[in-house]
Formats: C-alpha cells, structure tokens, sequence
C-alpha cells in the first residue's frame, strides 16, 4: 500500500496563490461541441491559463479572472450541455493526479453518478417543460382487505 | 445575488445550475482550496491539522467523535455563509464528499434549523424526475431573486 500514500508536492508560487482557481468543464452527452474542440477554444481565447484536456471535457487553472472570462466564452459554444465546477486542487497536483498513485481519484466516483444524469438535465435545460409526476402511495388497509377477501372466496 | 449552499457540497449539477442565474453556490472545494493553500501547514500532504477538531466545537459537542468536528471545521463555515439552501435526499449509496453518516445528517440538520429558505429535492433517477428537479431548482433560485428584490 505504500504507493498508494500521497507523496509531499512540490509546490510552486502559483500554487499558493490564494487568487488562482482551478475549475473543470464537464461536456454533457449529446453535446454539439467535442473536448478537443473546448481545449482548442480555450487556447484561442489567448488568456494566461493552464489547460488540461482530460475524458470528461477539460481542467483550466489560473487567476480567477481569466478563468471565468474563459468560462463565459466557452459556455457560449453550447450553452445548455457545458457544465463547470470548482475543483479544489490545481491540475497535475500529487495529491490527486492518477499519474503518481493507484485507484481512481477522489471525487471520480460522484462526478460518475452525476454524469449518468447530466444528458436529462441538458434536455430540460433545452427544452423546458412543466412535468407531473404520481407519487406511488401504499395500499389502503380497506382495498388490501378487500383484495385479500375476493382470492380467499374464490379459492373456496 | 444569493449565496446558496448545496448538499451534497461538491454537486456539479446543483452547483451549475446555481451559477446559470447568477447566483453563488457555497461549495467544498472552494473551502478544500483555502486548505491546502494556506501557508501555516508544515507538510502539504496531511491538511487536517489537530486544530480542526477544535474548530468543529462550534458545531458539535465534545462527545461528538473527532472526525466528524474534523469534516464540521471545513463544512460549517458554509453553513455559517449559507443565505438558502438546496439539499438532495434519498441520493444512492456512495453519492456526496463527505464519506461520513453522521456528518451529513448534523449539516443538513443545521441548515434546516438555520432559519433560512431550504429546498428539499428527491435524487432524480429517470427523465420526467430529472425535468422536475431542474424546474423545481430554476424555481427556488427565482423566488430568491424576487425576496432580494423586495428586501433591496
């Protein structure tokens, strides 16, 4: 087990840079848009950040101001399937990245689940609409005796 | 704009959807980041420090085991920022950060008893469930726009 305990980082300026965010961009199924084509925008965008194309989309990193200039314009290419979130460590770090230890990284298995649901809620962010849903109620005492009364007469 | 906690606390879905309008979702990794950035951790590896414990007291008696006053120290500040709330219930095993039972029912305790507008959602498992988190979501977030409104 030893490789799997997290070795010290070696942490450079930016990484204790209380001003720099880190933050990934998840592209929902069915987008109109692919993670090179994300990676490709950003570096268009000519903005000072790290970009990391990754399976689910991509990882940018750098001051929060450029990143949610960056984030702003990226969401312009699909609005409704380009989902983003915070992440707390910076991409690469020890700490985290699968490339220094065994296992699947920490918060992988919610980013799965989430992900399962994430094409139903690109669908209901395009096209929105009022939905009912029958919440199931148990059997009534009645009904369920009275159920239980025909099958015994009509065994008999 | 409205500083909304989530729980589970590091949900991309509820947070996005927060963020679409414009409003700020209390999340942990925004809390995790101050963690392993701040310059008084000696070895960057180990981010709990005997003082979270100490911390988690506001939040949890002495009695309380020490890891869930640990997780509290990093969570209640989120609870103390929240002004709304939006908490999922009856999520599948395994769903959320916090690795932890009884964590988890203290915090959505606590937001529940915080006096402020909380939103209780059912964890959507087909199409028609999901339409009807996100309306029910979109519909929150709006009414909290309306009070901000009337308040300013």
């Amino acid at each position: 087990m030893s490789q799997n305990l997290t070795m010290s980082p070696d942490l450079g300026t930016e990484d204790w840079d209380p001003d720099v965010i880190t933050r990934m961009i998840f592209i929902g199924p069915g987008a109109h848009v692919s993670e090179q084509e994300i990676v490709t925008a950003f570096h268009m965008l000519d903005l000072p950040l790290t970009i990391k194309n990754t399976c689910y989309g991509s990882m940018i990193s750098g001051k929060s101001e450029d990143v949610y200039k960056a984030i702003k314009e990226i969401r312009k290419l699909d609005p409704n399937h380009i989902f983003t979130k915070e992440r707390g460590f910076a991409p690469g770090d020890p700490r985290r990245c699968r490339g220094h230890r065994f296992g699947p990284r920490e918060g992988f298995h919610q980013m799965e689940k989430e992900y399962r649901i994430l094409g139903f809620v690109a669908n209901a962010l395009e096209n929105p609409k009022d939905v009912e849903i029958e919440e199931k109620k148990p059997v009534s005492v009645d009904e369920f005796k009275k159920i239980m009364n025909d099958c015994l007469d009509n065994k008999e | 704009m409205v500083k909304i906690a989530v729980y589970p606390p590091n949900s991309l879905i509820l947070a996005d959807l927060i963020e679409r309008k414009g409003h700020t979702p209390l999340v942990l990794q925004k809390q995790i980041r101050q963690k392993i950035k701040d310059p008084e951790i000696d070895s960057p590896p180990m981010n709990i420090t005997e003082d979270d414990p100490i911390k988690g007291l506001k939040y949890a008696a002495i009695e309380v085991p020490s890891g869930v006053r640990g997780r509290m120290a990093i969570i209640g500040p989120i609870i103390d920022e929240a002004e709304a709330a939006i908490v999922v219930d009856g999520a599948p095993y395994g769903f959320g950060c916090i690795g932890c039972a009884r964590t988890n029912e203290l915090s959505i305790f606590l937001l529940r008893n915080k006096d402020i507008p909380v939103l209780e959602l059912n964890y959507p498992t087909n199409q028609d469930e999901t339409y009807l988190m996100v309306n029910q979501v979109n519909e929150f977030v709006d009414s909290l726009e309306e009070t901000d409104k009337e308040e300013e």
